[in-house]
């Protein structure tokens, strides 16, 4: 830990908090401390805890146990009101704003400035240009409606608003992942100047490689504990990634053959103006290739274009040797690719409908008689055999989906699309949200449908899982493909590569060389 | 052009300066561009109906049209609140069913002053308001669910209050709001001008203070309300409250503008009449939008349709098809600018 050694007392710690959600530990313990005029940056893999600690911070949960120093004295923050009233305040990652107000109603929502009983445009007017300034926004954006303005913008309305408050902690959650290079630097200008006006910046992010240009002090997480806290000077993105990764070894991997075979599902140089470009990949039967990125990677675009919900603006997608262009999801699934779409909620259930409904929906040709009327029977059998396959607990078909849990409704969705034993499955976040024992028996179904012959592309942002499934792993960054691994591949080196490391080890070097010419180390 | 310091930067565009605004602008334009476009709709309307028939432009056959739109107005400023606020209140029609009745009964069979009934009815309609408003923001339903079941429920309870079909012999006290002489002042019927006051009021309060602001920001996002440390339930309660006693009043004045006999009709279909001059107003049935002024242009609008279509001798029902078409096209303007907005993200 680094302690005020020099004897100045932080402005913020927390000490032993541990905070657990029914059966789930999100936070065993955490320790943190944060000086006055720094910048923290706080990092973790995906369900280290590093949510759930801002959320401690900022109100919106409180912990069940451990104690927070606020400027020498303890404190409680039990609501978001206690957060904002010490000072704390938090721009999370989607912008919390009113479309319809202007950028100066939303700064001061809540603690409007006032003239008697109405509200002081004047003043505030005068306030909002003076913050903007300070933002580099310009000042005719005030009496803008929000709702007009670039998610960058947004952001940087946000910012603003925590600083109206007189913020003295400001907790940025993962502000880099949704802008641009350009932005960016504007990002990181305006948090330069909170510095150095002593504002604590709690900095959130999974771009390892952007934290040396802006942070101080990293604390890692790892497994709902903190790690520990270094200055960035003494580590290297590789040093973090191991860290944040701990000293675990990968469990099973995949030991399928993969059979020698002409490729099912090629990508060549796709691209989709704005959110990637230059994809290069290719899926043979039988394999399962993972497809490995962050948030804002741009890896989540690419699933939804080949499974033509955006269709592709540049280079081609080929489905055994020929070429397609899926433009809707309709269209894709005539081509023979089936999708598991990443929100299962929005995307992939029928929550009030029975397990039976949501499986043969999309497949009601097949299962209904000279296409007039659904064949009842066929359709409960068709189910059962799926839910025995996919061991889905369930008493019966006829249950509503809504009812069930994560893991099992997943399996649902999942069945849905093994009903007419696609040639090429495309899995999107298969296992976010669901429970350990689900994930793995997901895996399994997974592996065993490559068994079978069907080329698997699985698009995921769990390190793990990847590792776990893919027999060759592609990583995105910056909208590309960028380094490629085999089933050896260590989980450092592939975060390392997705989160940046440029100039460092040799062997991450290496691999980002061989982009598309084959399996490396 | 009231100003003679030289021009600055454009002040709230050409209404700004005639409004004698200065400096940056800091507050959203008085009158929107949806308003203006409803202003010019009706001044059209008014134009053409008093070409084709010149009575429509008299004191005679605008008087009863402004007496018409004062109950539907002054719902329509409550639900501008309702809607602002991501609510709906589907059973203000049975509330003023409700509410009518119960003023009627006070004022025949017990005799009390009309100061005293329309107390009542005010209370009585803030009640049931406050029934619906408690239920929506504290049992976590959605609005149309529950004021489709107080839409039966007050329905029930106004039957029950009428027993025999009718209430007969409704005294002369209420011609204060009614269609004679003792119910104007200087041409201008009371209901009209008493429904004015109240909606400047609230167009006010909805602009101006913090309160007002707090209702788009409900109805825009409930959730980041709640954490920019706006009391949502209270808020959107009141919203409840306030309609229903609006209710009260703009039932008082349906009774003023009938015959001395009072039957089980009062406020069947208000509740759509009502959201109509809402929508076509300009407010966003998706909430976080709106204004009190187009409402009352709306009912204005809504009004003025069907009286033009009665005294061109049209078949009534005409005027359901036009005031369906404004539905349709300010909600159709309201999706179009949302999605317009949407895509330049």
């Amino acid at each position: 830990m680094a302690e005020g050694a020099d004897g100045v007392t932080p402005r913020l710690s927390m000490t032993g908090v541990a905070k657990r959600y029914g059966a789930v530990r999100a936070i065993r313990h955490a320790d943190i401390e944060v000086a006055a005029g720094t910048v923290h940056a706080l990092v973790g893999e995906n369900g280290a805890g590093k949510s759930t600690l801002i959320k401690i911070l900022s109100g919106a949960v409180t912990a069940d146990a451990g104690a927070i120093v606020f400027d020498g004295a303890p404190v409680q923050i039990a609501n978001t009101t206690d957060a904002i009233a010490l000072g704390i305040a938090t721009v999370y990652q989607e912008p919390q704003l009113f479309a319809e107000l202007t950028v100066s109603e939303n700064i001061f929502l809540g603690r409007e400035l006032r003239a008697g009983p109405r509200i002081d445009w004047a003043a505030q007017h005068a306030k909002v240009v003076e913050l903007l300034e300070l933002l580099g926004v310009p000042a005719k954006d005030a009496t803008a409606p929000v709702g007009e303005l670039s998610i960058a913008e947004q952001q940087q309305v946000s910012i603003a608003k925590a600083l109206a408050g007189d913020a003295k902690v400001l907790i940025l959650d993962e502000p880099s992942a949704i802008l641009t290079d350009a932005e960016i630097d504007v990002l990181f200008g305006v948090i330069r100047r909170l510095k150095e006006s002593g504002v604590a910046v709690i900095y959130i992010s999974h771009r390892l490689d952007e934290l040396f240009r802006i942070a101080d002090v990293v604390t890692v997480m790892r497994d709902g504990a903190t790690v520990g806290t270094y200055p960035l000077a003494e580590l290297s993105v590789r040093e973090i990634a191991e860290l944040m990764v701990g000293g675990i070894l990968n469990e099973e991997r995949s030991a399928r053959e993969v059979p020698d075979a002409p490729p099912r599902l090629e990508l060549r140089s796709l691209g989709l103006a704005g959110k990637f470009h230059d994809v290069d990949l290719s899926v043979r039967p039988g394999e399962v290739v993972g497809l490995y990125g962050l948030v804002g990677s741009g890896v989540a675009e690419i699933a939804s274009t080949i499974y033509g919900i955006e269709p592709a603006t540049s280079g081609e997608i080929r489905i055994g040797g020929t070429s397609v262009r899926p433009t809707s999801p309709r269209h894709a699934q005539k081509l023979g690719i089936a999708l598991l779409p990443a929100d299962r909620k929005r995307q992939g259930m029928f929550a009030f409908q029975p397990i039976a409904f949501n499986i043969s929906i999309g497949h009601l040709g097949l299962l209904s008689r000279l296409a007039i009327w659904m064949d009842r029977a066929r359709e409960r059998r068709v189910a059962r055999e799926l839910i025995d396959r996919l061991a889905v607990k369930t008493p019966s078909e006829r249950q509503p989906i809504g009812a069930m849990s994560g893991g099992n409704s997943q399996k649902v969705v999942l069945a849905r699309q093994l009903v007419e034993r696609p040639d090429v499955l495309v899995l999107a976040e298969p296992t976010q949200g669901v429970d350990v024992g689900a994930k793995e028996e997901i895996h399994r179904i997974i592996d065993g449908l490559a068994a079978e012959g069907t080329a698997v592309l699985v698009v995921t942002s769990d390190l793990p899982e990847a590792l776990r499934i893919a027999d060759r792993l592609l990583v995105v960054r910056g909208g590309t493909t960028i380094a490629e691994f085999g089933r050896d591949a260590s989980q450092v080196d592939v975060l390392a590569a997705a989160a940046g490391a440029r100039d460092e080890s040799p062997a991450t070097v290496a691999t980002e060389a061989a982009d598309e010419t084959g399996v490396t180390a | 052009m009231t100003t003679t310091s030289p021009p600055k930067t454009p002040a709230g565009g050409p209404l700004g300066r005639l409004l004698g605004r200065r400096g940056p602008r800091v507050i959203a334009p008085l009158v929107s561009g949806q308003e203006i476009v409803l202003i010019a709709v009706i001044a059209v309307l008014w134009l053409v109906l008093g070409w084709a028939t010149p009575a429509f432009l008299t004191a005679d056959s605008l008087r009863p049209l402004l007496i018409e739109v004062a109950p539907i107005a002054l719902i329509g400023v409550g639900m501008t609140l309702v809607i602002v606020a991501g609510g709906i209140d589907v059973s203000v029609g049975s509330q003023m069913m409700v509410c009518g009745v119960i003023t009627a009964r006070l004022l025949v069979d017990a005799h009390v002053s009309l100061p005293v009934a329309m107390l009542a009815a005010v209370a009585v309609g803030a009640l049931m308001g406050a029934v619906n408003g408690v239920l929506i923001a504290w049992g976590r339903v959605h609005a149309i669910i529950i004021t489709f079941g107080t839409l039966n429920l007050f329905q029930f309870v106004g039957r029950q209050i009428f027993g025999s079909q009718t209430v007969n012999g409704i005294p002369e006290t209420l011609d204060v709001f009614g269609r004679g002489d003792p119910g104007q002042t200087l041409g201008v019927p009371h209901s009209f001008l008493l429904t004015a006051v109240i909606a400047a009021a609230v167009w006010w309060y909805l602009r101006q203070t913090p309160g007002g602001r707090h209702f788009y920001a409900i109805g825009g996002d409930p959730l980041a309300a709640e954490l920019a440390g706006i009391r949502v339930r209270r808020r959107v309660l009141l919203t409840y409250v306030i309609t229903g006693a609006l209710v009260g009043l703009a039932a008082v004045f349906t009774l003023a503008k009938g015959t001395t006999t009072l039957d089980q009709s009062i406020g069947a279909g208000q509740e759509l009449a009502v959201i109509a001059a809402v929508i076509i107003g300009g407010t966003s049935i998706m909430g976080g939008r709106g204004s009190v002024l187009g409402t009352i242009l709306g009912a204005l609008l809504v009004q003025t349709v069907s009286s033009g279509v009665t005294q061109l001798g049209w078949p009534s029902n005409l005027s359901d098809l036009f005031v369906g078409l404004f539905v349709i096209i300010a909600v159709g303007t309201d999706l179009l600018r949302q999605r317009a907005r949407r895509r330049s993200r």
